[in-house]
């Protein structure tokens, strides 16, 4: 059970529920937190890798680990300017929905 | 070395538990109305996935799973919904039923596309020959610890990693300047327009 095709199979289910997520809500900050979703799912098929190839990789033993911690680092620089982003748009039209992107202009 | 305290039998039964979790969350994420309910289902999911991690030898990341995402980038959250308060009558009206299905439609696709790679890739062909689910295979008992790590980190990956600090700190100021509130500028530039527009 605990294996890596498990893993990658655990791993597409979480990204496939994050694309649902990003396609079929309005509200940003689920967007957002669907975004999020979508990158823990790679984070794990990411450790998965790293773990099973740790002895013969080429990135050595840690490759996979410090993958992710940069995806770690990107996620936390992404959540910061799109929470700005999302503040401006609350205090330019008062609402939260992405339908209100769709015109582009201030 | 893997693993010493877990025999594999509830490692397997760990891995189940933590898996079944993290899926139920992330559903239940997607599909609350209100955002307050989704970050926190949402800091249980991550919670799973540092489990995930943690069984997979990734002590150090697991920790920082925590700390990062459920520590910080949730605290971010949850002060903005804070700050912005949506009430019920802010909260935009969800999808119909159509774009439900739609978006449903193209997640399945995704997800068979995925477990078609997996299912046809050499890793299950040769499970599927063995005949029984192989071990993780063997690593060094410092694996992923936070020693090891760093080394490995600070000797071959360090000019990443000072990028990694060039692109937060570039987040940070982009954030502090979009969220600045400015008063007097767009006053005056929509006059100017006006102006340029009635000379021309």
């Amino acid at each position: 059970m605990f294996s890596l095709p498990t893993l990658l199979y655990l791993s597409a289910l979480l990204f496939s529920i994050g694309t649902y997520g990003v396609l079929a809500r309005r509200n940003i900050l689920i967007v957002l937190m669907s975004l999020e979703l979508m990158l823990n799912a790679v984070n794990i098929a990411l450790v998965g890798f790293g773990r099973v190839h740790a002895l013969t990789a080429f990135s050595g033993e840690h490759g996979g680990q410090i993958f992710t911690l940069m995806v770690l680092a990107v996620a936390a620089a992404e959540a910061a300017i799109g929470l700005s982003l999302l503040l401006v748009i609350w205090r330019r039209w008062a609402s939260i929905d992405v339908r209100e992107l769709c015109r582009l202009n201030g | 070395m893997e693993n010493e305290l877990l025999n594999p039998g509830m490692e397997h039964l760990f891995f189940g538990i933590t898996a079944v979790l993290a899926t139920v969350s992330s559903l239940l994420v997607v599909t609350r109305r209100n955002p307050i309910y989704s970050a926190l289902f949402l800091i249980v999911m991550f919670a799973a996935v540092s489990v995930i991690f943690m069984l997979l030898d990734a002590t150090f990341l697991g920790f920082m799973q925590l700390l990062v995402y459920a520590g910080a980038i949730m605290v971010l959250y949850l002060f903005v919904i804070m700050l912005i308060n949506p009430r019920e009558g802010d909260l935009p009206e969800e999808t119909g039923t159509v774009e439900k299905a739609f978006a449903a439609g193209v997640a399945l696709m995704v997800f068979s596309l995925l477990s078609f790679a997996i299912s046809n890739s050499d890793v299950v062909a040769t499970i599927a020959a063995q005949g029984s689910i192989p071990a993780l295979p063997e690593v060094h008992a410092s694996h992923g610890a936070i020693a090891s790590f760093g080394l490995e980190l600070f000797q071959n990956h360090l000019l990443v990693f000072e990028l990694t600090s060039i692109l937060i700190l570039v987040g940070i100021i982009g954030a502090v300047h979009l969220a600045m509130r400015r008063r007097t500028a767009e006053p005056t530039s929509s006059s100017e327009e006006g102006v340029v527009t009635s000379d021309v």
